[in-house]
């Protein structure tokens, strides 16, 4: 695996005071925060600094990692192996809980050595000394976003998740794989909400269960619709004729069905036809709200190009821009 | 209670719908942080909640919520209150985000 080196990552000396190393981490974490970054690799960045932060914070992990360092281990971009025994003296195994860090991103580099490698070493040598079994710990939870087609909210789908995650062999070494796990996404999904997959999160230490894989839902952009909780709103583009004359349309649903609705005459921009619960299914399903606009036909021809002269004859009065004050 | 599951490859899949279906533990464990955080913020509204038999259940956006909030405190050292504040412009902010990127597909202009 290769060295971190976590004073380049937070921009700080290796002398640097817990002042400045909170400073920095601050000034980063604001920078690559995921929620307001333009960043595109932000939760990677912000990953990173959260990794060195959580080294650098902490006085045992921060003197542990400088020993380690000072031996000429951090050759950059070289394989490295941390010596045996090299955090021997050193207490910076305690329970992870209460400290809101997530460490599924970090780094190999810090899973072998402060993470959840490390911890099980420690638990299993602290339950071989003691004759004991160890403290159990269940499992981090994993947190992921998955992008579905409205589509899937109304009809539900399948799809084959890639997760990367780690599991620790029977030694307490991380063991990174990749696996994929096909997933029954159920109906009714909307956006922003969670789906949880039981036992697919963290390996759990000393016998105790797996975390949680949550799974955000994002529909994926579309220009047709939007929607705003299980209400969908579908832009229908409507013939003038049809706009002002009113009468009957075929519109297809997100769901793929196509349904026959009435256009009122006379036309109103920003009008829209309420389809009750026929929005996304739920025991209280939303509405579906066809929001109507004038698609204008292309005057091609000479004859099409006749037909808008007849139409501005026969409404020499029109003024669309009256209320522009022309 | 979840809206639905399935079970498949030994994955027990729910959909976290708007009932109350986690528990303190089960925010305080995806946050990781103690379950005295959650109960505080719960307590003084800064999430939602509802008490069943004097135990706290929350929703699955309580608890997109509370990983926010977790992470605002636990980085920049934030006020409780102050954290909430700007969870609340970041939910204001996604939203509006969301509402422009569907006008600008609308309208077919570049994100």
């Amino acid at each position: 695996m290769e060295f971190k080196d976590y004073y380049k990552t937070l921009g700080v000396a290796k002398d640097a005071s817990a002042g400045d190393i909170k400073k920095a981490y601050r000034r980063l974490a604001r920078k690559y925060h995921p929620d307001v970054s333009k960043e595109a690799d932000a939760s990677a960045r912000m990953a990173e600094v959260n990794e060195a932060n959580a080294v650098l914070s902490d006085p045992e992990k921060r003197a542990a990692y400088d020993a380690l360092g000072s031996g000429g281990a951090q050759a950059g971009g070289q394989d490295f192996r941390p010596p045996p025994h090299w955090d021997a003296g050193y207490e910076f195994s305690g329970a992870p809980e209460g400290q809101g860090m997530d460490e599924a991103q970090f780094s190999e580099f810090f899973e072998q050595l402060f993470g959840r490698a490390a911890r099980a070493r420690h638990t299993a040598g602290s339950a071989r000394g003691q004759g004991g079994a160890g403290t159990a710990q269940r499992g981090a939870d994993h947190h992921a976003r998955i992008e579905l087609d409205l589509r899937d909210a109304y009809l539900g789908g399948e799809r084959l998740l890639s997760l990367r995650g780690a599991r620790l062999d029977a030694q307490g070494h991380l063991v990174h794989e990749e696996r994929q796990v096909q997933v029954n996404i159920p109906k009714g999904v909307r956006e922003g909400q969670l789906i949880r997959l039981s036992g697919q999160g963290g390996p759990g230490l000393g016998g105790a269960a797996a975390g949680d894989l949550f799974l955000e839902v994002q529909l994926k952009p579309d220009p047709r619709w939007r929607t705003q909780d299980r209400d969908v709103y579908l832009s229908v583009p409507v013939a003038p004729w049809e706009a002002e004359l009113g009468g009957p349309i075929e519109v297809q649903t997100p769901a793929g069905t196509t349904v026959q609705v009435t256009v009122p005459p006379r036309f109103k921009p920003g009008r829209k036809l309420r389809l009750k619960e026929r929005g996304i299914p739920a025991a209280t399903p939303g509405d579906l709200y066809l929001e109507l606009h004038v698609a204008l036909p292309p005057a091609s021809t000479e004859a099409q190009q006749q037909a808008y002269r007849a139409l501005a004859q026969a409404f020499p009065g029109f003024a669309p821009r009256a209320a522009q004050g022309v | 209670m979840p809206s639905r599951s399935n079970e498949l490859h030994d994955t027990l899949v729910e959909l976290l719908g708007d009932g109350a279906c986690l528990s303190v533990q089960d925010l305080a464990h995806a946050c990781r942080m103690q379950t005295a955080w959650v109960t505080e913020r719960l307590a003084t509204g800064v999430l939602q909640g509802e008490l069943q038999h004097g135990q706290w259940r929350c929703s699955g956006a309580s608890l997109v919520r509370a990983r926010r909030l977790a992470q605002l405190e636990t980085t920049f050292d934030a006020d409780p209150e102050l954290a909430a504040l700007a969870t609340d412009l970041i939910e204001e902010v996604a939203d509006l985000r969301q509402q422009i990127a569907a006008l600008h597909a609308r309208l077919g202009l570049p994100e």
